[in-house]
């Protein structure tokens, strides 16, 4: 008889991810993912400027706050065909490389690495032995016998005093935890260190961007950053060379330590490159142009139908016809009103709530789909499409990781392999290890134009009066985002956000096909169903965001008889 | 900390523009309108001397519009529950992160209002809006309890509430 188990962190505030699962001997046999909030703020954008829409849409989210400027700006770009200087493309590539390493350091290390991490193991660790192996591993040099073993003293003082604090809600001694000790502590001074650098990343994106959260330097047509080699209030030498600080430092985080954690935690775990597959067509597009009409790109974009590598097909620009033509958005599972699947530029986002219900709807996330098919997003999507196209920077790094998890483990994983709950966190590293190269091309591709003489950071938008429609696209740290707009009369007439966490999250479509989450979570084996750490192992691996961040502070659960009422 | 975009969640930024517009700070304290921060809080609150978080509240404990106290007891105490997306407001959380890494700030206040409505679109409600002046007093309250010296601007500018032009600007 099956048993459903209800995952649902409700209590903190309304309108989340929750996860129903079905379990039956011990493995997951049903499994369907929601978001428990309305998602309609594209409608307080009808009727606005179309070059204010950044400054709202960045408010979407309070974590991915650059990428829906970023996405904003173009989807209107595309609207007008309107260029962008080469300085501006430059600028915003650093910002979006900075914000992914940001992200993609947090997203390990603070939302992930503790469903395979034991907090109870680090004080058995011996720090001495942890440092030989950590050495053994990675050039880094704050992997030293003191630094252990202060990491260690933080994990014993916070056990002594008798509370778990910021330990409390994991699943401390569950079965399923393999890692030994020295690793368990390595990885948790990593945890501690991961947050210096997460800092460094996010002080690039708030140089270049004034300020952050909520970058003030985007316009329509570039970016609003003056360029004055020997001015300290512009952007000159002296914050380029800040930058570059900034980001060698980042790099080398990324490429010693995150890069190394991964392949080593991969390698103690090679259960999971057979886990959590789930949908294998795969969805990316290119990013980090290259010229002012973005017809090149460092990052490769395109599709994969049914695993089938060798015939992905490439995208040729951000906005490429095929992706125009075939992005659709089903609701007969999610609480909106209406029968047929619409493209975005005819979306409607009419709520029509209904209470959680299995064979009906269930979810405020829409079922977005590709040629009618669902589509697994994130740098998994990218690296593979990257991979079966031969280009040579995420050969590089995937190659690299293979290569290392096989020198840890002794497993010897294949690019196949990587369609696995372990595969998408491993392409996130592979990822983070390209953008880290890439921020220091960017960088000195930005320094070589400027040196050239060109200041030039902005074209005019002009807009018409007849009816105008646009895409904006970017591939964000969970994936792939667009951005449908569109203008009538100088106005927004339509506006519609399809995000990374709405393919992956998606609910099941009128034809019955399940979204990535809940595809990736069946067959999947529990060893303690009361206690399912290993679905939140794989929900974890995509970097789930429902992108309608609302901060209320709940106090449930606090002793609200201390606060003091005025 | 809020989002503009959601109801009574704006009371935060709007406060702090409120605060920006009408009043002159010494030079060690700094105004900031976080967004929805969740965990990159830890960045922010960390190593400082002293914090003071403006929030909106949600709870049906006491009626929409009632401001309350946050102490850093209070919210130390509160278990960070089981978390699946980065966007779980993260408070305690964050303090905890402070607290393990032996840098989180000696004195830390949480003022809000509990708010009623978090509608896309939709402005402060008349019971948040109505509990605007008792937050401010608040936050002055706590400034000056810390010794930091706050001046009334002569004149005051319009506060830069730009989600929402009809938000009122004054202070009584």
């Amino acid at each position: 008889m099956a048993k459903r188990i209800t995952i649902d962190p409700i209590t903190r505030i309304e309108g989340h991810l929750r996860i129903d699962v079905e379990v039956d001997n011990n493995a997951v046999s049903n499994a369907w993912a929601s978001c428990t909030m309305w998602r309609g703020i594209e409608k307080i954008l009808r009727g606005r400027d179309p070059r204010d829409a950044w400054l709202f849409t960045q408010r979407f989210c309070g974590v991915c706050t650059t990428v829906h400027a970023m996405a904003s700006v173009r989807s209107v770009e595309d609207a007008l065909k309107l260029e962008v200087p080469l300085n501006a493309q430059y600028i915003r590539n650093l910002i979006l490389i900075a914000h992914a390493l940001h992200d993609h350091i947090v997203h390990f290390y603070q939302l992930s690495a503790l469903d395979w991490v034991d907090v109870l193991q680090i004080p058995k660790a011996d720090p001495a032995a942890a440092s030989r192996l950590a050495e053994s591993l990675s050039p880094w040099t704050r992997n030293s016998k003191n630094e252990l073993k202060a990491a260690q003293d933080r994990v014993k003082a916070v056990a002594a005093s008798g509370q778990l604090g910021i330990f409390a809600n994991g699943y401390w001694g569950h079965p399923a935890m393999k890692l030994s000790p020295e690793i368990n502590l390595l990885a948790f001074t990593h945890y501690v260190q991961a947050l210096e650098y997460q800092r460094k990343a996010l002080q690039v994106v708030g140089i270049l961007g004034s300020k952050t959260p909520h970058i003030q330097n985007l316009t329509v047509g570039g970016v609003a950053n003056a360029i004055d080699l020997d001015s300290q209030s512009a952007l000159g030498m002296d914050k380029l060379e800040m930058i570059r600080t900034l980001l060698a430092e980042v790099v080398q985080f990324v490429q010693q330590v995150y890069f190394v954690d991964v392949c080593a935690v991969a390698a103690m775990y090679p259960d999971w490159f057979k886990i959590g597959s789930g949908v294998k067509n795969y969805l990316a597009v290119p990013d980090l142009p290259l010229d002012s009409r973005a017809t090149e790109f460092d990052l490769p974009g395109g599709y994969i139908r049914n695993a089938d590598l060798s015939g992905v097909k490439g995208f040729k620009t951000a906005a490429d016809p095929v992706f125009r033509q075939s992005v659709t958005e089903d609701v007969v599972h999610a609480y909106y009103q209406g029968e047929k699947p619409l493209h975005p530029w005819n979306g409607e986002t009419e709520p029509a709530f209904t209470g959680w219900e299995a064979e009906q709807k269930y979810s405020w996330v829409k079922a977005p789909r590709f040629n009618g098919e669902p589509m697994q997003v994130g740098p998994l999507a990218q690296v593979l499409i990257g991979y079966s196209q031969g280009h040579p920077l995420t050969k590089k790094y995937t190659d690299m990781a293979i290569e290392k998890v096989a020198a840890i483990g002794g497993v010897h994983a294949t690019p196949a392999a990587l369609h696995s709950t372990l595969g998408r966190h491993a392409a996130r590293a592979i990822r983070a290890c390209m953008l880290a190269e890439l921020a220091q091309k960017h960088w000195q591709l930005l320094v070589d134009n400027i040196s050239k003489g060109d200041y030039s950071v902005y074209n005019a938008p002009v807009l018409p009066s007849h009816e105008v429609q646009g895409v904006g696209t970017h591939e964000a740290p969970r994936g792939t985002l667009s951005h449908w707009v569109v203008i009538k009369d100088e106005k927004i007439k339509n506006y519609q956000a399809v995000v990374p966490s709405t393919w992956n999250a998606s609910p099941r479509d009128h034809a019955g096909a399940h979204g990535p989450y809940e595809a990736s979570l069946l067959h999947t084996p529990l060893a303690r169903p009361e206690e399912p750490l290993e679905v939140l192992r794989t929900v974890h691996s995509f970097d789930p965001c429902m992108a309608c961040a609302c901060h209320a502070f709940d106090p449930a659960g606090r002793k609200i008889a201390t606060a003091k009422i005025l | 900390m809020g989002n503009v975009l959601l109801g009574d969640d704006a009371l935060g930024p709007y406060v702090v523009h409120l605060l920006e517009t009408q009043f002159t700070f010494e030079e060690r304290v700094q105004l900031e309108d976080l967004g929805t921060p969740a965990l990159d809080l830890t960045h922010r609150i960390a190593g400082q001397h002293a914090v003071i978080l403006i929030d909106c509240i949600s709870t049906q404990e006491y009626p929409a519009g009632t401001v309350l106290e946050y102490d850093k007891d209070d919210l130390l105490s509160a278990l960070p529950p089981q978390r699946l997306d980065p966007h779980s407001p993260a408070v305690s959380e964050c303090l905890l992160a402070a607290e393990m890494l032996g840098n989180i700030p000696e004195n830390v206040l949480l003022i809000g209002a509990i708010g009623e409505c978090f509608e896309p679109g939709e402005p402060l409600s008349e019971a948040v809006r109505g509990a605007v002046d008792k937050v401010i007093g608040a936050v002055l309250g706590e400034l000056w309890r810390l010794g930091v010296r706050v001046e009334r601007k002569p004149s005051s500018a319009k506060a830069d509430t730009w989600w929402a032009e009809e938000l009122c600007t004054t202070i009584s």
